[in-house]
């Protein structure tokens, strides 16, 4: 893609500076919460990608790199970047596989999912931790990874 | 001076059905029960021996052959073991249990013979191996596969589970794929390998669907429970198997699915044509795979389902003997024509075999006791004398470095040894007595002989063509022997000798043919008897034969075989041309294999590029064309009615809504540029996420709206590679087909929609997600039967259907490399 950040204008960029952490943020709200209210790992990961792809659309495919990885932009190192994204997908996999192994090692059916309640903790008083979270969690990389590797290399031709 | 030959008669009884003499009444259970561990270790020791063949073959070289033929032999003695115990019985380990299959194994006369054959007959041509392979590429893959493959045959021979006998099944017809292409450059050797695998395979798959009708049938009879994949069991329950089939009219497609399986591993006529070619491979696997061992699969496949096929009191020419009778004679006949036709010692030997198989096949097709008899003993009266013979003619042309038959002759001089062991051999094949392979011969005459005079009428041809066909397998036999006498041919170059690790195995084969030659009863007591009552239906009996010493009718048909077969040797070389004169064109099968396999190539190579143009409208087209076709004809053939509509009742919000939706469908039709197109295009899809919040959907509304962002912000990312503008305008009919297809696709989803929310789930459901997703009223610190969470759609999510999840997560992750790789490999030709 030709540098496209010549072609944006200050208004939009600006814009973007602002827009893009409170997506994220939300982003991981939505993770974080959807297991009693409406969000969840996929929901949280389609809005993280856009984060991500607005900035590509807005600053270049280059900028990602530059500023926040500090690699040199050249033909070369491009690639990089997708193998990150690459390797995000994949552990997000490995993330949910290998949490619903986790229940064989207590004899559990495969996927089956518990739900554990601490308790007397401070500031907290009682916190619900459900396992299906760490599962939740490892779609929300998948996701996020396949997504972006899309945008990237789609981007970068 | 053959008619001079003693008269014969092999039983003192005068009945003629009961010209055997019951040894020893066998119960149908005898015995002890096989132990499961060593006959688990049977079948996967020469598996996991293969595993590590290559991690064998750096340290040892080629000596892994010893490795390797330690193996069989360590198999061989747990075979002995199971035999000496008397073992008889199934032994059975958990494989599917929710579809009631079972990794199954019946050990009973059959099975023992069989077991015997692939770990006995493995030890020497492994041993062989070990001179002959000698300076040969690839021998590591050779070993394993050879290791492997005796573990699937010996699956094969043990098999009590219908599912576990078709998947060693279609095993051992891979690993005959990988020895037959060996020499994995030589086009010979492509071509015959692909062969083999495309008619053994495609007849494997008959056979499996021949397999489902049993099970199928099974689950139809009162007598047994349910369904079973159990060999064992729907022997026992044989006529009522028999009934169903036959009240459905399925008992002869069943018979006809089986047999294919068979006939096509087998190399029965007319598929017996892969059988000349496999062989390419290796002499050492001809005559393991080709002649001793795999090539016996269908025969055994035959001899396994007899008992179920065939009832104790069965019509002289009923569905069975029609088919298999008349398929094994006519393949002994015709395989042993084209025998006498062969120009090279391994085609000599290959067409052979498939006659010989045919005259089991053959055998095993008639009802009487004597056809069962027949089959039993000729299993391994054939096993050791071809296997013999292959490796024979492995040393001829290993030492002589020719296999051409005009080239070869007066061997004796150079092979005195291999000559002995070939002349005995090949007596034995051609029905000579006092050889072994004359005993099965006459048991295999008794059978037409009886078979005709009971059935009168056409059954005469039985007979007739029996001897019609030994006559060939005199006259080929014969030939095979004469290569060690008469004169040195000139082109006969320097003859070496073998090695003792070539000359050992043959030797030993050829001492087991003089040993059933000199003592057929001691082998029949001792295993033949059993094999005989595995393949006969109902309590069984062992037999005995004897050297005939009275003129019976059968006993006239053996010497007609061998007087008509001595007159007309001295023109062998006449005969030989004769047949080569007549077998041309649609003749030989091999015309309508290569014809067919041509056929279907030149085909795809015209139909291909009209079907994959590289276009993605072309595969638009097309699939979106099929998916109407198939969603419609589909709810055409289940009978869908339209749902009937009521109670419709739409709030003024949604109406406004989904009427800015229609109209943003409509500009997208009309826009005129892309960038107008993706803009009206995101108007819709927010206009149903809108819909999605008025109708109470949250979740559902929140990812459709992050998806339509998604597309959005990717469609900019990608809008200024596209042209900015529409190109012209495409033809009218182009407009036309594409105008009824989108018309056509915006109808199917509507009906499917339709359709799909008319049928609601099973309410159900529905409390139980209710009731199940949230957190219990009384809960301990842990649970696991409770979602724990108050949004139900996560909560099925994450939990309830987890799996579909994982599915999905995945597809995400392979599109996404899917379309890196299509990406990245783009500029790369098909050539990288």
């Amino acid at each position: 893609m030709t540098s496209p950040s010549g072609r944006t204008t200050v208004i939009s960029q600006t814009v973007a500076r602002i827009v893009v952490p409170i997506i994220l943020v939300t982003a991981i709200a939505l993770l974080f919460r959807g297991h009693n209210l409406p969000g969840g790992g996929f929901i949280g990961a389609v809005l993280a990608a856009v984060a991500f792809a607005l900035v590509y659309v807005i600053f270049g495919l280059d900028f990602i790199q530059r500023e926040i990885l500090d690699i040199s932009p050249d033909g070369s190192e491009r690639h990089r970047l997708v193998e990150n994204y690459r390797w995000m997908a994949s552990l997000g996999l490995a993330i949910a596989v290998g949490s619903s192994l986790v229940p064989l090692v207590f004899d559990f059916p495969f996927l089956t999912q518990g739900v554990l309640f601490l308790e007397h903790l401070p500031l907290y008083g009682e916190l619900e931790v459900a396992s299906a979270f760490a599962f939740d969690l490892g779609v929300f990389f998948a996701v996020v990874g396949g997504l972006l590797t899309i945008v990237a290399e789609v981007g970068n031709e | 001076m053959f008619e001079e030959e003693p008269n014969r008669e092999r039983s003192p009884s005068s009945l003629p059905f009961c010209l055997t003499t019951p040894k020893s009444a066998l119960p149908t259970i005898s015995g002890v029960q096989p132990t499961p561990e060593v006959v688990l270790a049977v079948v996967f020791l020469p598996f996991l021996a293969a595993a590590f063949t290559p991690a064998v073959y750096r340290l040892l070289g080629e000596r892994t052959a010893y490795f390797a033929a330690a193996v069989a032999l360590v198999t061989l003695g747990l075979v002995t073991d199971q035999y000496l115990a008397g073992a008889h019985g199934t032994v059975s380990f958990d494989w599917i249990p929710s579809l009631g299959i079972s990794l199954a194994f019946y050990v009973d006369g059959l099975a023992l013979l069989i077991a015997f054959l692939a770990s006995g007959v493995g030890v020497l041509i492994l041993t062989y191996s070990g001179g002959y392979m000698h300076g040969e590429p690839g021998q590591a893959k050779y070993y394993a596969t050879l290791l492997a493959f005796m573990g699937s045959m010996l699956g094969v021979a043990l098999a009590g589970d219908l599912v576990a006998l078709f998947v060693f099944w279609e095993l051992t017809s891979l690993s005959s794929f990988i020895l037959i292409g060996h020499y994995t450059s030589e086009e010979a050797s492509q071509y015959a390998a692909r062969k083999s695998m495309l008619i053994t395979v495609s007849g494997g798959l008959f056979m499996l669907v021949g397999f489902v009708l049993l099970v199928w049938a099974s689950g139809q009879t009162t007598a047994i429970e349910g369904t079973t994949y159990s060999i064992p069991l729907l022997v026992e329950h044989a006529d009522a198997i028999r009934e169903v089939l036959m009240a459905s009219a399925l008992f002869v497609p069943v018979l006809a699915l089986v047999g294919l399986g068979a006939a096509t591993k087998s190399a029965q006529v007319p598929f017996h044509v892969w059988l000349p070619n496999a062989m390419e491979a290796p002499t050492p696997v001809s005559a393991f795979l080709h002649s001793a061992t795999m090539v016996k699969a269908g025969v055994y496949l035959v001899g396994r389902f007899r008992p179920l096929f065939l009832p104790e009191e069965a019509a002289v020419l009923g569905d069975w003997t029609l088919i298999f009778a008349v398929l094994g004679l006519l393949t002994m006949t015709v395989a042993a024509i084209l025998a006498v036709s062969a120009t090279d010692i391994k085609e000599l030997l290959a067409y052979s075999t498939a006659s010989h198989l045919g005259l089991i096949i053959g055998a095993f097709g008639f009802a009487n006791s004597y056809g069962a008899e027949a089959g039993a003993f000729h299993i391994l009266n054939h096993a050791s004398f071809k296997a013999a013979l292959f490796l024979v003619a492995g040393i001829i042309a290993h030492e002589a470095g020719t296999r051409k038959i005009e080239k070869l002759g007066g061997l004796r001089k150079h092979l005195p040894v291999t000559g002995a062991i070939a002349v005995v051999a090949s007596l034995s094949m051609a029905g000579l007595p006092p050889f072994n392979g004359f005993y099965s011969k006459e048991l295999l005459f008794e059978a037409t002989y009886y078979a005709a005079k009971d059935a009168g009428g056409i059954a005469w041809l039985f007979p007739v063509v029996a001897v019609f066909g030994s006559v060939f397998t005199f006259l080929y036999s014969i030939k095979f022997a004469s290569l060690f006498f008469g004169d040195e041919p000139d082109e006969l170059g320097h003859v070496h000798r073998p090695p003792v690790a070539m000359l050992v195995p043959p030797a030993i084969l050829g001492v087991l043919v003089l040993a059933i030659s000199a003592a057929p009863n001691v082998f029949i007591e001792a295993l033949i008897g059993d094999v005989y009552g595995s393949v006969v239906p109902g309590e069984a009996h062992s037999f005995s034969v004897h050297f005939p010493t009275e003129l019976t009718p059968y006993v006239l048909m053996s010497i007609v075989t061998i007087a008509v077969g001595a007159i007309s040797f001295p023109f062998y070389d006449r005969i030989h041309d004769a047949i080569n004169a007549v077998l041309r064109g649609p003749v030989r099968a091999n015309w309508w294999y290569d014809n067919f396999v041509e056929g279907l190539t030149d085909t795809s190579v015209v139909v291909t590029p009209k079907i994959q143009t590289g276009l993605l409208r072309t595969y638009a087209t097309w699939g979106l064309f099929g998916f109407v076709a198939l969603a419609l004809g589909g709810y055409a053939a289940a009978g869908v009615s339209m749902p009937a509509i009521d109670g419709l009742s739409v709030s003024l919000p949604i109406v406004l809504v989904l009427l800015v939706a229609l109209v943003a469908a409509f500009a997208v039709d009309i826009a005129p540029s892309h960038v107008a197109g993706v803009l009206t295009l995101s108007i819709v899809g927010f206009m149903v996420a809108i819909f999605y919040i008025a109708a109470d959907a949250p979740d559902l509304a929140l990812t459709q709206l992050t998806v339509e962002t998604l597309v959005l912000v990717i469609f900019l990312l990608v809008l200024d590679r596209l042209p900015a503008f529409y190109g012209d305008a495409p033809d009218r009919f182009v407009s036309l087909r594409d105008g009824v297809l989108s018309v056509a696709v915006g109808a199917t989803v509507f009906l499917t929609v339709l359709f799909s929310t008319d049928a609601s789930p099973n309410p159900l459901l529905k409390e139980f997600f209710i009731a199940r997703a949230g957190v219990p009223a009384e809960h301990g610190p842990l649970f696991t039967d409770f979602g724990g969470g108050s949004n139900i759609v996560n909560v099925i999510l994450v939990d309830f259907r987890g799996f579909d999840t994982m599915g999905e997560i995945s597809v995400v992750v392979m599109a996404s490399l899917a379309i890196l790789t299509l990406i990245r490999m783009r500029g790369q030709g098909e050539s990288q």
